[in-house]
């Protein structure tokens, strides 16, 4: 192998890029993932809790909060992703491509660690447009495609200390210029040559960069939050969700018509069956005349949106009391629908705190909210909330 | 430093690994081949298509723009390009849904021109006093070189 690079190889002689900017792109955006890691998690824990440790109820905006921040971030992170790239692209051309095995291996684990960061904020994105051109079920891929790039990550921090050391530590305007040279092992890289005066950026600043990167990013997060942080609404000019634009005001993931349920939602002789040591049924009418607990909780939907709403319906706790059950016992509700996220499960503090619920805002449910009855408690994901209710089984 | 960077980088291979452990177990092998796909083409066209795109349209402005524009235009389609990257997938994707979902309703493509001009604005605005500064200055010497603050 040829130990001088060939003429045509590729030279970067921008003085923008540098370790000390790298290094701080880098600290922010392992930052954002920590978050997306820690949040995405406890999403997680909301569809499979360990018995003994059930979810709470308070506070109940919990899940409004950990899972609007997960989108949020999210959403910001794909500039940030990107931003980061483009600072060490150079490094993709040092020369030669590959000096030893050890080496060969660093490489392999940075193209793991950008491949999965890459379609992690990309198919988490487009989830959140409800849209899969991806061959596979998002949900799991997503948890442990995010193992793998965490873990990754990790590594890639381990290997890199010493630079992002090196770069925290250097002043933006000083330090070494990025090259596809290493800055170690180039004596007019800047750092290296002692003292000397800023080098020539005759275009924008490496301050004035990160500055501008920072404001786009911050232009989405305040374009696109309003469809968590609800006075934001009419700022949201790239917010996927409308809250005021949904029926009730309230959005709708799925609608009566995907779920195949507007017959059976509809039809006058519905009845809640209720299973458990003393079963029994409840028609529309006995409904009505138990609709007399009222709460204010937000409805939290894992793509990010939230609102608040004014509910009213029935207790729970009390129909699973009126079956045999108890505080401790472990409930299953059942919607009309027959597939997806067609049931869930509630125990503990949020048991106590659930509600039937066949008012929104203040008038009978809509359809596609969940006539004629649906589940809704606090700190929880809104497809958690189920829908269309069919029937109420005490399991334990 | 040492002790820390061996604890990271074990710690980083036995997330990952349990990771691609669960991915292997869990996911069925044609959406394993399916996402396999997707990696090794959001790879290609970042660091084949986008990265020398932006590296490319560096060079261009470098050449063309004289240095004391350069840094406005450059602030601005740093700002804006990372704005449109996220705008892009939902102009695409506008009017895909029932609208009782309130999801994509927006004119985004309208909503992105109003950004963008909003940025266009701006940067124009701090140009022109830059401009306006610089022909008052008596010592023609200083023009264009001073750092932009931030």
């Amino acid at each position: 192998m040829p130990r001088e690079r060939p003429r045509w190889w590729p030279s970067f002689s921008s003085t923008l890029r540098s370790t000390a900017v790298t290094s701080r792109i880098g600290l922010v955006l392992g930052i954002a993932i920590a978050i997306l890691f820690v949040t995405g998690l406890l999403s997680h824990y909301q569809y499979e809790p360990w018995r003994w440790l059930p979810v709470p109820a308070k506070p109940m905006w919990g899940y409004r909060l950990t899972q609007g921040v997960h989108v949020a971030v999210g959403i910001a992170t794909i500039p940030l992703l990107l931003f980061k790239l483009w600072s060490v692209y150079p490094n993709q051309f040092r020369f030669p491509p590959v000096r030893s095995i050890r080496h060969a291996i660093a490489r392999v684990t940075v193209a793991i660690l950008v491949a999965t960061a890459l379609v992690q904020v990309t198919t988490g994105f487009l989830n959140v447009l409800n849209w899969y051109p991806f061959a596979w079920f998002f949900p799991p891929v997503h948890r442990f495609l995010g193992y793998v790039l965490v873990g990754s990550l990790l590594l890639h921090i381990g290997v890199k200390l010493p630079d992002i050391a090196y770069g925290l530590r250097a002043k933006v305007s000083e330090a070494d210029v990025l090259t596809e040279i290493p800055w170690d092992e180039n004596p007019a890289s800047h750092s290296n040559a002692g003292t000397l005066p800023d080098p020539p950026t005759p275009g924008i600043s490496r301050r004035g960069m990160l500055a501008a990167a920072g404001a786009g990013m911050g232009v989405i997060v305040i374009t696109s939050v309003g469809q968590t942080v609800t006075p934001l609404e009419p700022l949201g000019l790239l917010a996927a969700r409308q809250w005021t634009k949904g029926p009730q005001g309230v959005p709708v993931n799925r609608t009566a018509e995907q779920a195949q349920v507007m017959a059976a939602a509809t039809a006058p002789d519905w009845v809640l069956k209720v299973v458990g040591p003393r079963p029994y049924a409840l028609t529309l009418a006995e409904l009505e005349l138990r609709t007399v607990h009222q709460a204010r909780l937000p409805i939290s939907c894992v793509e990010g949106w939230s609102v608040g709403a004014t509910w009213r319906g029935l207790s729970l706790l009390e129909i699973v009391q009126q079956a045999g059950g108890t505080t401790d016992s472990r409930v299953q509700v059942l919607s009309l629908e027959s597939v997806g996220y067609n049931h869930s499960f509630v125990e503990g503090p949020q048991l106590t705190a659930a509600l039937l619920a066949t008012h929104l805002n203040g008038e009978r449910l809509d359809l596609d909210h969940g006539y004629p009855l649906r589940l809704i408690a606090p700190n929880r994901p809104g497809v958690l909330n189920t829908k269309w209710l069919a029937r109420i089984e005490v399991l334990s | 430093m040492k002790a820390w960077r061996i604890i990271l980088a074990a710690a980083g291979i036995l997330l990952g690994l349990f990771g691609v452990y669960r991915l292997f177990t869990q996911i069925p092998l044609s959406s394993l081949v399916a996402l396999g796909v997707w990696l090794l083409a959001a790879l290609l066209i970042h660091d084949g298509i986008l990265a020398p795109a932006v590296v490319g349209l560096g060079l261009l402005l470098r050449r063309f723009v004289p240095d004391r524009g350069r840094r406005y235009l450059q602030a601005a389609l740093l700002m804006g390009a990372l704005v449109t990257v996220v705008a892009l997938p939902m102009m695409y994707l506008r009017g895909s849904q029932p609208p009782v979902k309130a999801l994509l309703l927006r004119n985004y493509g309208l909503d992105l021109t109003l950004i963008l001009g909003l940025i266009a604005a701006i940067t124009l605005s701090l140009y022109a006093i830059r401009v306006a500064r610089d022909s008052n200055s008596a010592d023609p010497d200083n023009r264009g070189d001073e750092r932009q603050p931030s």
